[in-house]
């Protein structure tokens, strides 16, 4: 255990983790892609994860979002021992509190902006008028009102991930985890997404966790955390 | 938007192939529906509960030949036997050969007490029989012929024969309703007409309609009357009229195997047909489905949706399959009803309907649970990483 090598600041803890560890077995041979991760990130940091391609910094990405398991170790993420919630209850935890920002954005290309957004407020027991009101309120804060009718395919690449970051915070929750945000954006764009995820993090208190190959971008974060091979090697304090 | 938004715009994501889906299950469902009810019709055929103490008594060696008028003294003797009708196809047509309807010259005196059920008995009066008995050139039609027609009580109507020689004017004198819609394409006419017309008619007749007391009086009855006649000029063979009825359909082969089969290659050609189509339409959406599961959708919801998708969409083709079925059956009805009267009586019953439709919904079911099942317990990093 060797968290203070990895000050992020003080504050709550929003996520913990104790000594977890990711394998995948190939046949009898187990892969080790996480080893021994410990690591706690206060309420409102803003984490860039960085590390070589096949470090794990998915992985560990995923594993913090609840949408995969450890083989070791546990997390608290949000208030919740993620290990002791079962599938669904782990699904439900995820609509409350994690929105998700993929490189490829991700949107349901049948739907349109509007409705994109509006998907997760479908579970949320929130009634027509309150999921107009939200979805209005989170378009608008991407800079997109008069794009709600458009289709996925209507929209260039950065309005299409600026629709995305909408439906991730539609349902105000307090975590953000990206994957490669600004991936497939030229630089322009993805300026304009970072300044937003900067917003999102000064302004409304988010906690953002971002993997991402590009210094650039990772320059926009608090913070940064590289990973080697499946372990956590250093966290540097970003001066912006 | 509401969760059946959300269904249907996914429906309508590749609307080829949504087209395509629709379009065979209408197709299948609507080969089945058809096939099933001709069986149905047929066995309706010979299986009419209104006949079940009737029987015919007709010559031995075939329906060409004919038995003596003097029969009908020693049949309406025997003590089961409540009335007797003699009775002859007389195959004749109205205007054109091709405008061809069931006509029968038939003892007027016993007809309606035989077919009571057929004329339904209480829509006509005495006062009408009374005229139609009265009139030797008269003549009885049903409801539905004397409409296609145009007829009315008191026209007349020309008949050319085609078996005999005779070409008889007759004037309506009731228009009956039946009960099934067969039974009024018909028309009779006074026995007399033919009998005294054609001379080789003299004293013959082709038939005998022969109603009893009671249905277990039958067997007895039958067996009495082919051994009354046996080994006579005049050779009987009599049976109950369903069975006569099933030598008619049983001139079309081993029908009812034949729908069987042709059913179960529908079934499992559109179950393969349909299950490829989710199975490719729902592989396309797996980073789509990893997507939902990570905004918080369980895997049960996302489940519920693609079945609720596959069921909709097989719903959709269902029931216009029916619907197009029933249109075709009433296409039937009109151009083939009056050949060949049962199919008057063809229709997709409730029953085939709810058949055909549970056989789509259990289709699209299954079509759609094994590859959403599978999509569904895919790790949802996976279908994330999946391209998509
Ligand atoms: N399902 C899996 N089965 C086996 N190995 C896997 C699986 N998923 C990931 N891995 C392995 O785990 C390691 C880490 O993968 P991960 O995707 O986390 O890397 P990454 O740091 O995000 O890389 P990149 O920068 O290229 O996205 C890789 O070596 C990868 O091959
Ligand atoms: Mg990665």
């Amino acid at each position: 255990m060797n968290t203070d090598r990895f000050d992020l600041g003080g504050g709550e803890p929003i996520i913990t983790l104790r000594d977890v560890a990711k394998s995948y077995w190939r046949e009898a041979l187990e892969i080790p892609v996480l080893q021994g991760i410990d690591l706690e990130i206060p309420v409102g940091a803003y984490i860039a994860l960085m590390g070589p391609s096949g470090s794990g910094k998915t992985t560990l990405l995923n594993l913090v979002a609840g949408i995969d398991r450890p083989t070791g170790g546990s997390l608290e993420v949000c208030g919740h021992e993620l290990n002791s919630l079962d599938d669904d209850q782990l699904a439900a935890w995820r609509n409350a509190h994690v929105g998700f920002i993929f490189q490829n954005y991700n949107l349901v290309p049948v739907l349109n902006a509007f409705e994109n957004v509006e998907l997760p407020l479908l579970l949320t027991g929130a009634g027509r008028g309150e999921r107009r009101d939200r979805v209005e309120e989170a378009l608008a804060l991407v800079n997109l009102t008069d794009r709600m009718g458009n289709y996925p395919r209507q929209l260039s690449g950065g309005q299409e991930q600026r629709v995305a970051i909408a439906r991730a915070i539609v349902t105000d929750p307090d975590l953000l985890v990206a994957d490669e945000p600004t991936g497939a954006l030229d630089a322009k764009n993805a300026e304009e997404v970072l300044a937003l995820m900067e917003r999102l993090n000064s302004e409304f208190q988010k906690t953002i966790v971002m993997v991402t190959h590009d210094p650039k971008a990772a320059h926009h974060a608090k913070h940064q955390i590289h990973l080697e091979k499946g372990v956590l090697d250093k966290a540097v304090e970003v001066n912006r | 938007m509401r969760w059946l938004a959300l269904i249907w715009k996914s429906l309508m994501r590749s609307k080829r192939r949504t087209l395509l889906i629709v379009g065979s299950l209408i197709l299948s469902v609507f080969t089945v529906a058809v096939l099933q009810s001709l069986l149905t019709t047929l066995n309706a055929v010979t299986n009419n509960p209104n006949s079940s103490n009737r029987l015919v008594v007709r010559h031995k060696s075939g329906l060409t030949q004919m038995l003596p008028r003097s029969y009908e003294a020693y049949l309406r003797q025997q003590s089961e036997v409540e009335t007797v009708c003699a009775l002859q196809w007389f195959g004749g047509y109205y205007q054109d050969p091709r405008n061809f309807f069931a006509n029968f010259a038939s003892d007027e005196t016993t007809l309606f007490q035989t077919f009571r059920e057929e004329f339904g008995a209480a829509g006509i009066s005495e006062a009408q029989i009374k005229d139609y008995l009265r009139d030797g050139a008269g003549c009885i039609v049903g409801e539905s012929l004397a409409k296609k027609n145009g007829w009315k009580v008191g026209d007349v109507v020309p008949l050319t024969g085609t078996i005999f020689p005779i070409n008889p004017r007759l004037t309506i004198r009731l228009i009956y309703k039946s009960p099934k819609p067969s039974d009024e394409n018909v028309l009779h006419f006074h026995y007399k007409v033919l009998e005294e017309g054609v001379p080789r008619m003299k004293g013959l007749v082709g038939s005998f309609w022969v109603r009893t007391h009671r249905p277990e009086d039958i067997p007895r009855f039958i067996e009495r009357v082919d051994r009354h006649y046996a080994n006579s000029a005049y050779e009987t063979l009599t049976e109950t009229e369903n069975a006569f009825n099933l030598a008619f359909v049983k001139m079309l082969g081993n029908i009812g195997a034949i729908i069987q089969g042709i059913t179960a290659a529908v079934v499992v050609a559109i179950l393969i047909v349909t299950g490829n189509t989710m199975a490719t339409a729902i592989r396309e959406r797996t980073t789509e489905i990893a997507v939902f599961r990570a905004m918080g959708f369980s895997a049960s919801r996302v489940l519920g949706l693609l079945l609720f998708e596959g069921v909709l969409l097989v719903g959709v083709g269902g029931c216009l399959g029916v619907l197009v079925a029933n249109l075709a059956a009433g296409a039937v009805r009109a151009s083939l009803g009056m050949a060949m009267p049962f199919f008057a009586d063809f229709a997709i019953l409730p029953d085939t309907v709810l058949a055909c439709l549970a056989g789509a919904m259990a289709i699209g079911l299954l079509a759609t649970f094994i590859p959403a099942y599978a999509a569904t317990r895919r790790p949802i990093t996976e279908g994330l990483r999946a391209v998509g």
